[in-house]
C-alpha cells in the first residue's frame, strides 16, 4: 500500500535520511525502529507529504504523492491518518469538537451522525463518555488516546503512530500497545508505528525495519530480528550504549 | 562587510517572497476553496471587537493633544476656529489608520503569531494538514477576512472619537466659537478624506494579518520561536505600516485630492 523508494533528506547541513526504501503492504503492522534522532519521525512525515524528501520518493498505492503540492494531497492524507507524538490534539476544542472536526471536514453535517461516530471512536479507545473534556484536563495517555481516537474517527486505510507511547508509564504503555494490535484487528487497517521501545516493536509488529545511520540496516520478521547476530540490533535489544561509568 | 550587506540583501529578498507566496496563497484559498464564515465572524469578534477600547483611547487623545498644539499655534494668528478642520482632516488622512493600525499590529499581530506559533510547535498545524485542511485556508484566509471587515471600521471609529475629543477640548476648554468651529470642520473635511482613512484601514489590516501568520506559521524550535514570533510580527507589521502609509498617501493622494 505505502513504499518508498530511496528516500534521501537534510536539514541545513545534517543528512538524516541517505536512502531509505520501505514497502509495507496492505493490513500489515509495520514497525520503524532506531535510536533518537535517527530520523523515524522525518521517514513517517514523509509517508504522509508533511514533508518532501530531497530525492526518492513515497508511493501510496502504487501512486507518487512526492511532486503533489499541498493541495492535491488532501485525498491521500483522507486514507492515512496520524497519531502525533504530542498527540497535537487542538488545544481551542473540547474533545468532542477535536473528534468531530475530521468529520466535518469530510462534509458530515447530521450532528446525529457525527455524535454517533464520537461516541464510537472514543468506546474504541476505551474512554467513552469524556467527550466535553478540554484537552488540557487529560493525562498523557488520555490525549494519546483520544488522538487516536481522531485518527480513527475518519475511517482511514491506513494509521501511522509517531512514538505512540513515549513518555508514558509501563501500564499506560502496554494498554496502548494493546490498543494499536485490536484496532488493526477490528479495523483491518494498514498501521506504521515509529518507537524506539523494543516492547511496542514486539507486539505490534509484523515486520520490522531497523534504521540506523539514515538508512534501513534491517529488514525482517520480529522473530528474525529477535535471532539477529548484527552488533547494531543487538546493542539496540538489549539497550547496551558501550559507555562505562568511569 | 559586501558579504554582509548582500546576505542582509537576501534575506529581505527571500522574507519578501516568502510573504507574497503566503499572500498568492491566501487568495488562492479566497477564491477557491469554501470560505469559513463562521471562523471569520469570531475572529471579527476576537480581533475586532476586542480591539475597539485600545483603539477609541487612542484616537481620543490623539483628537485632544492634537486639537492643544493646533490651537496653542493658530490662536498667535486669529485662525482659532481653523483647529476643527486641520484636526478631522489629519486625523482621516495619516494620524487616525496609522495609528489603528500601530495599536492593532500590537495587539492582534502578537496574539496572531502566539497563537499560530505555539499550534506550529506543538504540531497542532501538522495535525491540520494530515485530516486534509491547508493551514492557510483554517488560519490565515478567516483572519484576512476579518481583518478586512474589522479594520477600516476601527480607523473610523478612532477618527470620529479623535474628532470628538477634539470638540471637547476646542469648544468648552479653550472658547473656540463652536459655530465657527463646526462650520470649518465640515467644510474642509470630504468624503474624500474619509475614504483614503478607510482604504488606507483596509490595507493595514492586510499588512498585520499576513505578517502576523507568516511569522507564527515559520515558528521553531520551542517555547523560545514563540516567544520570539509575536516580537518580530509586531516589529515587522509596525515598520509595514509606517512604511506603506507613506506609499499611500502619495498615491492615494493622485485620486482623493486634498481639499
Amino acid at each position: 500500500m505505502i513504499e518508498t523508494r530511496d528516500l534521501t533528506k537534510s536539514f541545513g547541513s545534517k543528512a538524516v535520511l541517505c536512502g531509505v526504501s520501505l514497502t509495507v503492504q496492505e493490513g500489515q503492522t509495520l514497525v520503524v525502529l532506531g535510536r533518537s534522532g535517527c530520523g523515524k519521525s522525518v521517514v513517517l512525515k514523509h509517508l504522509i507529504g508533511l514533508l518532501k524528501p530531497d530525492s526518492g520518493e513515497v508511493l501510496v498505492d502504487g501512486e507518487s504523492i512526492t511532486g503533489l503540492p499541498e493541495r492535491k494531497l488532501t485525498d491521500v492524507r483522507r486514507k492515512i491518518g496520524m497519531l502525533f507524538q504530542s498527540a497535537a490534539l487542538f488545544d481551542s476544542m473540547s474533545v468532542e469538537e477535536n473528534l468531530a472536526f475530521p468529520l466535518q471536514e469530510q462534509g458530515i453535517r447530521d450532528m446525529k451522525i457525527i455524535n454517533e461516530r464520537i461516541a464510537e471512536a472514543l468506546e474504541m479507545v476505551d474512554l467513552p463518555g469524556e467527550q466535553k473534556k478540554a484537552p488540557s484536563a487529560l493525562s498523557g495517555g488520555m490525549r494519546k488516546r483520544v488522538g487516536l481516537a481522531r485518527t480513527i474517527i475518519g475511517k482511514p486505510r491506513c494509521i501511522l503512530y509517531d512514538e505512540p507511547t513515549t513518555g508514558l508509564d509501563p501500564v499506560t504503555s502496554d494498554s496502548i500497545n494493546h490498543m494499536i494490535r485490536r484496532l488493526q484487528r477490528r479495523l483491518g487497517v494498514t498501521s506504521i508505528v515509529v518507537t524506539h521501545d523494543m516492547k511496542t516493536a514486539f507486539h505490534c509488529a509484523d515486520h520490522i525495519a531497523f534504521i540506523h545511520e539514515g538508512r534501513v540496516h534491517f529488514s525482517g520478521t520480529p522473530d528474525e530480528m529477535r535471532a539477529s547476530k548484527d552488533k547494531e540490533i543487538t546493542d539496540f535489544i538489549e539497550g547496551r550504549s558501550g559507555d562505562t561509568d568511569t | 562587510m559586501l558579504t554582509q550587506i548582500g546576505r542582509s540583501l537576501f534575506l529581505l529578498l527571500n522574507y519578501f517572497g516568502e510573504l507574497a507566496q503566503l499572500v498568492v496563497e491566501a487568495l488562492r484559498s479566497l477564491f477557491g476553496a469554501p470560505v469559513r464564515w463562521r471562523l471569520a465572524m469570531r475572529q471579527v469578534v476576537e480581533m475586532g471587537a476586542r480591539s475597539q477600547l485600545v483603539v477609541l483611547v487612542t484616537g481620543a487623545f490623539t483628537g485632544a493633544v492634537f486639537a492643544a498644539q493646533t490651537f496653542f499655534q493658530f490662536h498667535r494668528f486669529g485662525m482659532d476656529s481653523a483647529v476643527g478642520s486641520v484636526v478631522s482632516v489629519s486625523l482621516f488622512r495619516e494620524l487616525g489608520p496609522a495609528l489603528s493600525g500601530l495599536m492593532v499590529a500590537g495587539r492582534v499581530g502578537a496574539s496572531i503569531a502566539a497563537e499560530i506559533g505555539t499550534m506550529k510547535v506543538t504540531e497542532q498545524v501538522d495535525a491540520l494538514r494530515s485530516l486534509g485542511v491547508h493551514p492557510v485556508d483554517y488560519l490565515v484566509t478567516p483572519r484576512v477576512l476579518a481583518m478586512m471587515i474589522s479594520m477600516p471600521l476601527l480607523v473610523a471609529e478612532c477618527c470620529a472619537f479623535g474628532i470628538l475629543a477634539s470638540y471637547l477640548v476646542a469648544v468648552p476648554v479653550f472658547g473656540i466659537p463652536e459655530a465657527g468651529y463646526l462650520k470649518n470642520l465640515i467644510n474642509w473635511t470630504t468624503g474624500r478624506d474619509v475614504i483614503m482613512s478607510l482604504i488606507k484601514g483596509y490595507f493595514f489590516g492586510i499588512v498585520i494579518v499576513i505578517v502576523a501568520c507568516h511569522q507564527g506559521l515559520k515558528a521553531e524550535n520551542g517555547a523560545a520561536g514563540v516567544g520570539r514570533a509575536p516580537t518580530e510580527a509586531v516589529v515587522i507589521a509596525s515598520l509595514g505600516i509606517l512604511g506603506l502609509n507613506f506609499i499611500l498617501t502619495f498615491a492615494l493622494n493622485i485620486f482623493f485630492p486634498a481639499g
